[in-house]
């Protein structure tokens, strides 16, 4: 039985294999338009965004409590989006929007909808750059594993980790600004991306962990393409104060 | 025929479809303690991020007139729903359930928009919500 099973592991790879589709050099071809990364089971937020699942954490270390970080009432610290501040990573990659990704040989961009966040991810074998200041969006860099594109990046300012703080107000999860994430992507099947997440943040968690998140392919979005997103463009209320009409 | 076999279609969409995520939280502008529910004519409709904003005249007890000004989701979350510009056109009367903005002026999102016919539908973001349906906190 054990010997069957592995046997349909193995074909099962191997027709995925030959089925994605691949670039001219031979690699695994991203460049479409996708749903937002979406978890597979676990904890679900009272919303749409894709939160993790705590379950999945890490322990605590001593003194990586203020992770989970109450509000405070300053609504620019309690959800800075509302004053049209970046979602930042891995945050905005798990907001509800469409998303489109481009490779080319040596890069992978990903656009997503949700404040038109661009990660330009180098392919080309070169490392982290050096001396520059923390961003919300980290330093990508990314290679090939065979048939997975792994990217790691790190320089991350401290900002939120997700959305859970829709699920509940009294708590906003941050990251450090020690925090690398590692994203494994491959073809699942034709129509599916397997997405895997690692959290390595050193002053929070005792080790790393990580979560599997599924990505569906969505050619019919293709023909309207993404919307844009100005946040500037109306953003009447910030912070619960509304101006003129 | 076809209208027929559409139009349900269509509402159904609008109407069980999830919510969707939006920029800020509900919480940060709005009041979920001060239910509204008002009736009267659109008066603008801006089409624009982060949410689109739709205004209504409506007319007290006192037959005084005073414009209110409702937050929906964002425009590509709604257009990706079904969800057009033309759904909600200056001149329609309608009548929009949602929540009071925090800052006590004539401002709510506007979560449920209910047309003179019954159609209904959910024009909101993922945290806001309208009055009774249970959604968030």
């Amino acid at each position: 039985m054990k010997t069957l099973c592995l046997l349909f592991v193995a074909i099962t790879s191997v027709s995925v294999a030959q089925n994605i589709p691949r670039t001219a050099e031979g690699k695994p071809n991203f460049s479409g338009t996708y749903e937002w990364p979406k978890a597979m089971g676990g904890e679900q937020c009272r919303c749409s965004a894709t939160i993790f699942d705590r379950k999945l954490f890490a322990p605590l270390k001593p003194g990586g409590e203020p992770f989970l970080e109450p509000h405070n009432g300053d609504p620019r610290h309690d959800e800075p989006r509302d004053f049209c501040m970046p979602a930042g990573f891995p945050s905005g990659m798990l907001s509800a929007n469409a998303m489109q990704f481009f490779q080319t040989k040596d890069y992978l961009i990903m656009v997503h909808e949700f404040q038109r966040m661009t990660r330009v991810i180098p392919l080309d074998g070169r490392k982290h750059r050096e001396d520059i200041e923390p961003s919300f969006y980290g330093d990508p860099v990314g290679h090939w594993d065979g048939d997975t594109l792994v990217i790691e990046t790190t320089n991350f300012k401290r900002w939120g980790l997700d959305d859970y703080f829709y699920t509940d107000p009294n708590q906003y999860r941050m990251h450090s600004d020690a925090l690398k994430t590692i994203e494994r992507i491959s073809w699942k099947n034709r129509n599916q991306l397997s997405y895997i997440l690692t959290i390595d943040d050193p002053k929070i968690f005792t080790k790393a962990w990580a979560q599997e998140f599924s990505i569906t392919s969505k050619p019919e979005w293709d023909a309207a393409g993404l919307y844009e997103y100005v946040c500037e463009e109306n953003n009447r209320c910030p912070g619960g104060k509304c101006q003129g009409k | 025929m076809q209208k027929r076999v559409v139009l349900p279609l269509l509402l159904t969409a609008l109407t069980t479809i999830p919510p969707l995520q939006a920029h800020h939280s509900f919480a940060a502008e709005f009041d979920d303690k001060k239910p509204v529910k008002m009736t009267g004519v659109v008066t603008k409709v801006e089409w624009q991020n982060p949410h689109i904003w739709f205004y209504v005249d409506v007319k007290g007890d006192d037959g005084k007139v005073t414009n209110w000004g409702f937050s929906g989701g964002a425009p590509g979350q709604l257009m990706r729903r079904g969800i057009a510009k033309k759904v909600i056109q200056e001149g329609m009367t309608i009548t929009v359930e949602g929540f009071r903005s925090k800052d006590g002026s004539n401002n709510a999102n506007g979560a449920r928009v209910t047309f003179p016919d019954g159609r209904s539908v959910f024009t909101a973001g993922a945290e806001d919500r309208a009055p009774g349906d249970g959604k968030g906190k």
